[in-house]
């Protein structure tokens, strides 16, 4: 049943989704406070392990069991990601390194890091004991009763799933309702307007900055505990980047954000559950994988549409004169 | 005047700064300055271009905290500074360069910083901003988005900032050197409207005349220090003027005596970018074209297109009868195209580097200092630099340093010393003189004095009418992008200002 | 004019203070690094000084050991080089993952398709494709950049992404390796051995399993390419206009879009002989599990060596003493081997650090001294 194939596959890319609207929401903080970051990867990374240990030593080792384990362990691989990114707030913001520059540095570190840890935590270097505890998966109430197979997509979803769809709620209106997201937004586009009128900058970017590892971390931790249930090296699979090319697309905004990642998340799921559908079959799958990169360059140079960054993002600010 | 007097006489000084002292590296940018600030007045600060009214200003800011001496406002000394903190003093500033969020609303940038509420109401600070326009008379819309805007509407914008902070002291830095005429009248209006309602004003600038007009008490800065203090009533533009400079200005130069010859520039007609709208012109050898004009009224782009930065969307350029239109830069700088650019920063200099491979720039893919293979001769470069150096006066340790290192106008001196290395037979001169001392200028109308002794064209753009009179034979306005008069070197100043408004005034020639 | 220049006091050129400078700032870099990393060490216990000690005495233990840290340190030196070239032009070019893996790419299906080719010949054309390839990615951001003025650090960050996928597809197609008997494997096949690049180690009598090769030597010579092209040669100069005041540079009738361009390709032609070493010296086919990451690891090694080529040679044998080290930690000491790769972070990180801090005095510390200078009287 080719109903059935598509569900699945939408199944798969809700996961996919999660994975690089959480990441993307991460990438949103940072640079709409004006540090760009291209370590998001390297902060997914070092959820994944974490995530994963905090998963096994809440659940297992304090005997706190399902669901309670699963939560304090993304919470703690969300808490750990912004840990990591507080590296990148004090290199680019304190120090005013180059934000590629840190960015890139962070993504080297995480891999040597996350193994570090590995090896801590479980006594080997590239991978946890499979089969970690998770949360229940869900069905959603309606929808996942949908005739002809198309249920299925809304069937045996983590619980995240959810919440990185309802999270632009709260999102949006801490960016577009809220003093702070005003002030946020204002560092990103003209520092110097913020700081002229006694606000203070180099918070506003702290907070960014952190929040995006905060999200990256959660979804690192989501993709080891809830999707593949135990930590392995490489396992972010370069969603990071995927993630980074969804928040271009979107034009920096959390709403088409969402557009963004589902199509890029659809994108990776075509491969895993469509290979065998006409035309896809034609088409080898790295192709496919390739897609939301060429659709990026490809709005980046304004074939399509035209995108505006932050205007600030990636410049080091530095308060003037004295003071 | 009598508001003066009485000012004299009754309420103490609202903000009094004494001896305040700011050093900046290797320079001391206000020496033991003191100046008081009354209730209600117009209180303007005059001097010359890096005579120390800016820092001094951002001093009582709070952005710069002073080496020495101190602030007090209402007879309270302030402790600490921050802008925050000379915001609560009722102490405002709106920067010469604005600082505005583009994408955000007229209202989002008014309210940036002190929103009064964790979770903002758009509407109802809408209506604030618009009732706070309102009262002072205001011409603005607060949902438009700053990027939208016009220059006076920006300038509004952070007027708006400013007032919506409650201050009493409003602190303005140069703020008519962006607008056009239309736009510097209606600002003095809100001005004037401003002073009534109780506000105090301070006013920086170095156009005498606006001065005259709007202030009640002027104060003279020169090279860091006051030098004195006076009402328009008491002074005149030339007493002004000496103060600031500290010697009679206008040193008369003589204009050497010189066969004005063949066409060697001509514009035809130049469209381009909606900033040049059918510009026509025409330069001579031996002769010096002065182009006046309020900033911004297409001079950049005039310059520009002659020398090959930027492609003129219409009409031709042509050079000693050889169309260049649309060549590339490289191509008429070998044609014999000098550039002096008004930006010496961003067009002239890389910083960066040191002063030889700055002295090459232009000609370093030419014999003898690169090879055909394109290999650079360090050897000639730097003999090629020592000369200019020495022949210009740039006073540097060593022409290993960067150009960086160098002041305003030992960087012009390198820069003029490399335009006109390669005998240009056309000198483009933009604002050859902006942001230096009297020295440096004297020194730069000297050498634009001398091409046109050799027999050479030069094209001089400049926003400053001292400027034109002392070097031009002849003299065109521009506005909006089109030639609106041509007048000879001695014609009233008066005719040539309203051909700088856009009255396009019948040739004089 | 009848003016006397100012005395011209005698002053050490500005790259000798920079050098000083630079050298100083790595230094300390260093110290603060090492420092850092002697808290990790002690928290595991055991002793800096010894962990340190292993981890040097390991690099250089005997001539294999040293062997294979230059055979670490050869990639690092094209990669840091293309990020170098590039950098100083004003333009990151973190495509140079992307580039150097469409190099194996190419590289490897060029020593596959002119394997008729003789003697050396073959190894020249693999080299010529790898530099072809790596321009050739280079290229797309290049053009994308003066072209359309697309940023060159996003798209190609999307570039190597497609790099990964493409590599993926041609391992697992076109160039997929078909033993007789059906078996397939997702690796090429066998190059010739003329299409590899001739050992050195043996000169030096190192064993076997060390392949240090003929592409360090290259290494130094394109790092000596690289210095005179940036020091000495026409686009050297026209790039570091470009890369600091593009303005200036282009009133200077320098252009900028050709300049960018011709430094992309520069650097995507280093970028492409980065996967030589893996390719054609160490494995003689593309394997599925190919060595990533190297182009990233360039951009530290460049930094580290100050984007200054014989700094950057420099930074590539440090890095490659480090790398070494790891195996030493797991044998002999109870820190992890990962350590090292924290280690490596935290240095590149404080080298950046405290080269921000630095050059800011510096700065500071000219500006004086040429207010200094402006104080001389006029002389008439």
């Amino acid at each position: 049943m080719p109903f059935e194939d598509i569900a699945v596959a939408v199944q798969i890319a809700f996961t996919y989704y999660t994975v690089i609207y959480l990441t993307g929401i991460g990438g949103l903080f940072s640079e709409r406070s004006g540090i760009v970051n291209i370590g998001l990867e390297g902060l997914m990374v070092v959820g994944t392990v974490t995530g994963s240990f905090g998963t096994y030593y809440f659940s297992t080792k304090l005997g706190l069991g399902v669901p309670m384990g699963p939560i304090l362990g993304l919470l703690f691989g969300m808490a750990c990601g912004a840990l990591f990114a507080l590296v990148h707030a004090l290199a680019t913001i304190t120090f005013r390194v180059d934000q590629i520059v840190s960015g890139v540095v962070i993504n080297l570190v995480a891999i040597g890091l996350a193994r570090f840890l590995s090896t801590l935590f479980f006594g080997q270097a590239t991978q946890s004991d499979p089969g970690q505890p998770h949360l229940t998966p869900w069905d959603i109430p309606g929808l996942s009763s949908l005739p002809w197979g198309l249920g299925r997509a809304f069937s045996g979803l983590s619980p995240v799933v959810p919440v990185a769809f309802l999270v632009v709620i709260p999102v949006t209106f801490v960016l577009y309702r809220t003093r702070w997201g005003l002030r946020l937004r204002s560092a990103g586009e003209n520092p110097e307007a913020t700081r002229s009128l006694g606000v203070r900058v180099a918070p506003l970017r702290y907070v960014g900055v952190l929040l995006s590892g905060a999200f990256a971390g959660l979804s690192g931790a989501f993709l080891s505990v809830e999707v593949v249930y135990n930590w392995r090296e490489g396992q972010t699979l370069g969603l990071g980047f995927i993630a980074l090319a969804a928040l271009i697309l979107s034009n920096w905004n959390p709403k088409r954000l969402m557009w963004a990642a589902f199509l890029f998340g659809f994108a990776q799921a075509i491969p895993l559950r469509l290979a065998d559908a006409p035309l896809i079959r034609e088409i080898p799958d790295n192709f496919i994988r390739m897609t939301p990169y060429v659709v990026t360059i490809v709005v980046l140079a304004g074939f399509v549409g035209r995108v505006r960054p932050p205007a600030a993002a990636g410049r080091a600010y530095e308060s003037a004169g004295g003071v | 005047m009598s508001d003066v007097e009485a000012g004299r006489s009754g309420a103490p000084p609202l903000v009094v700064m004494e001896h305040i002292t700011k050093r900046f590296p290797g320079v001391v940018a206000n020496d033991d300055v003191s100046l008081e600030l009354r209730e209600r007045e117009v209180h303007a600060l005059v001097g010359e271009n890096g005579a120390g009214k800016s820092t001094l200003m951002r001093v009582l800011y709070g952005m710069y905290s002073p080496d020495g001496g101190r602030i007090l406002v209402r007879g309270q000394e302030v402790k600490s500074s921050s802008p925050r903190v000379a915001i609560s003093l009722g102490i405002g500033m709106v920067h010469q360069h604005f600082v505005l969020v583009d994408p955000f609303t007229v209202t989002e940038n008014v309210i940036l910083g002190d929103e009064n509420e964790r979770v903002l109401d758009m509407d109802a600070a809408h209506e604030r901003v618009g009732e706070l326009a309102q009262k002072y008379g205001f011409v603005v819309n607060p949902r438009a988005v700053v990027e939208d805007l016009s220059v006076g509407e920006e300038q509004r914008v952070e007027i708006l900032k400013v007032l919506y902070r409650g201050v009493d002291v409003l602190i303005m830095d140069e703020p008519t050197a962006v607008l056009t005429p239309a736009e510097a009248k209606e600002l003095f209006a809100n001005l004037r409207q401003l002073r009534e309602a109780g506000k105090s004003i301070v006013f920086i600038s170095h156009k005498l005349d606006e001065v005259l007009e709007i202030a009640d008490r002027i104060t003279v800065l020169r090279r860091g220090k006051v030098v004195g203090e006076t009402t328009p009533a008491r002074t005149s533009k030339a007493q002004l003027a000496e103060m600031m400079v500290g010697r009679p200005v206008l040193f008369r130069l003589e204009k050497p005596d010189v066969e004005i010859g063949e066409t060697v520039l001509q514009l035809d007609e130049l469209h381009g970018e909606g900033k040049l709208n059918g510009l026509s012109l025409e330069v001579h050898s031996g002769e010096i074209l002065g182009v006046a004009g309020v900033e911004g009224n297409g001079q950049r782009e005039l310059a520009e297109a002659v020398i090959g930065l930027r492609r003129p969307s219409g009409g031709r350029v042509v050079l000693n009868g050889t169309d260049i239109t649309g060549e590339h830069v490289q191509a008429i700088r070998n044609l014999g195209v000098g550039y002096i650019p008004e930006d010496r920063h961003e067009q002239g200099l890389v910083l960066n580097m040191t002063l030889w491979e700055n002295a090459v720039l232009g000609q370093h893919d030419d014999e003898p200092y690169s090879s055909r293979w394109g290999v650079l001769s360090l050897r000639t470069i730097k003999e090629l630099a020592s000369r200019l150096v020495q022949l210009f006066d740039v006073r540097a340790r060593s022409i290993d340093v960067t150009a960086g290192t160098l002041s305003g106008g030992n960087q012009q001196k390198l820069i003029l010393a490399r335009e006109l290395e390669t005998d240009p037979k056309l000198l483009v001169a933009s604002q050859p003189t902006r942001g230096l001392d009297v020295g440096a200028i004297e020194f730069v109308w000297r050498q634009i004095l001398e091409q046109k002794a050799a027999g050479r064209a030069v094209l001089l753009i400049s926003a400053e009418l001292d400027e034109i009179y002392a070097l031009s034979d002849r003299i065109v306005t521009v506005y909006e992008g089109r030639i609106t008069g041509e007048y000879p070197p001695d014609a009233p100043p008066e005719e040539v200002g309203r051909g700088m408004l856009g009255d396009v005034a019948a040739e004089v020639t | 004019m009848a003016t006397v220049a100012a005395p011209v006091e005698k002053v050490r050129p500005p790259w000798v203070s920079n050098l000083g400078g630079q050298l100083f700032s790595v230094l300390l870099a260093f110290v603060v690094a090492l420092f850092i990393g002697a808290l990790i060490i002690i928290g595991y216990g055991e002793n800096p000084l010894t962990v340190y000690g292993t981890l040097v005495r390991f690099a250089f233990k005997d001539v294999d050991s040293f062997g294979y840290v230059l055979q670490i340190a050869t990639p690092l030196i094209f990669s840091a080089l293309a990020i170098a070239v590039c950098f100083k032009g004003g333009l990151f070019n973190i495509g140079v993952e992307g580039q150097y893996l469409v190099g194996m790419l190419t590289a490897s299906w060029a020593a596959l398709t002119f394997d008729f080719l003789p003697g050396p010949l073959l190894m020249w054309t693999a080299l010529l494709f790898a530099m072809l390839g790596g321009m050739i990615w280079a290229a797309i951001p290049a053009v994308l950049k003066v072209k359309t003025g697309a940023h060159e650090v996003v798209t190609t960050i999307m570039l190597n992404g497609i790099a990964v996928n493409l590599l993926g597809w041609a391992l697992n197609g076109p160039l997929k390796y078909r033993q007789e008997g059906g078996q397939v494997a997702a690796r090429t096949a066998n190059f010739k051995d003329n299409a590899l690049v001739p050992d050195l180690g043996h000169l030096f009598g190192m064993r076997e399993s060390v392949h240090l090769s003929w592409l360090l030597p290259l290494g130094f010579v394109a790092a000596a390419i690289v210095w005179f092209v940036i020091r000495r040669m026409r686009l050297g100069y026209e790039a570091r206009a470009v890369g600091s005041t593009p303005g200036s540079a282009r009133a200077g009738g320098i252009s900028v879009g050709a300049v960018q361009i011709k430094l992309f390709m520069l650097s995507g032609a280093l970028a492409g002989l980065i996967g030589m070493q893996q390719l054609l010296a160490d494995k003689g086919y593309l394997p599925v599990n190919f060595v990533s990451q190297l182009g990233f690891t360039g951009i530290a090694v460049a930094f580290l060596g100050q984007n200054n080529p014989v700094g950057i040679v420099a930074a590539s044998v440090v890095w490659g003493v480090l790398s070494r080290g790891e195996s030493a930690l797991q044998l002999e000491t109870d820190v992890p081997r990962e350590f090292v790769i924290i280690l490596q972070g935290i240095l590149i990180l404080s080298v950046m650090v405290i080269y921000q801090i630095t050059r800011r005095r510096l700065a500071r510390r000219q500006l004086q001294a040429a207010a200094v200078v402006e104080q001389v009287p006029e002389a008439a």
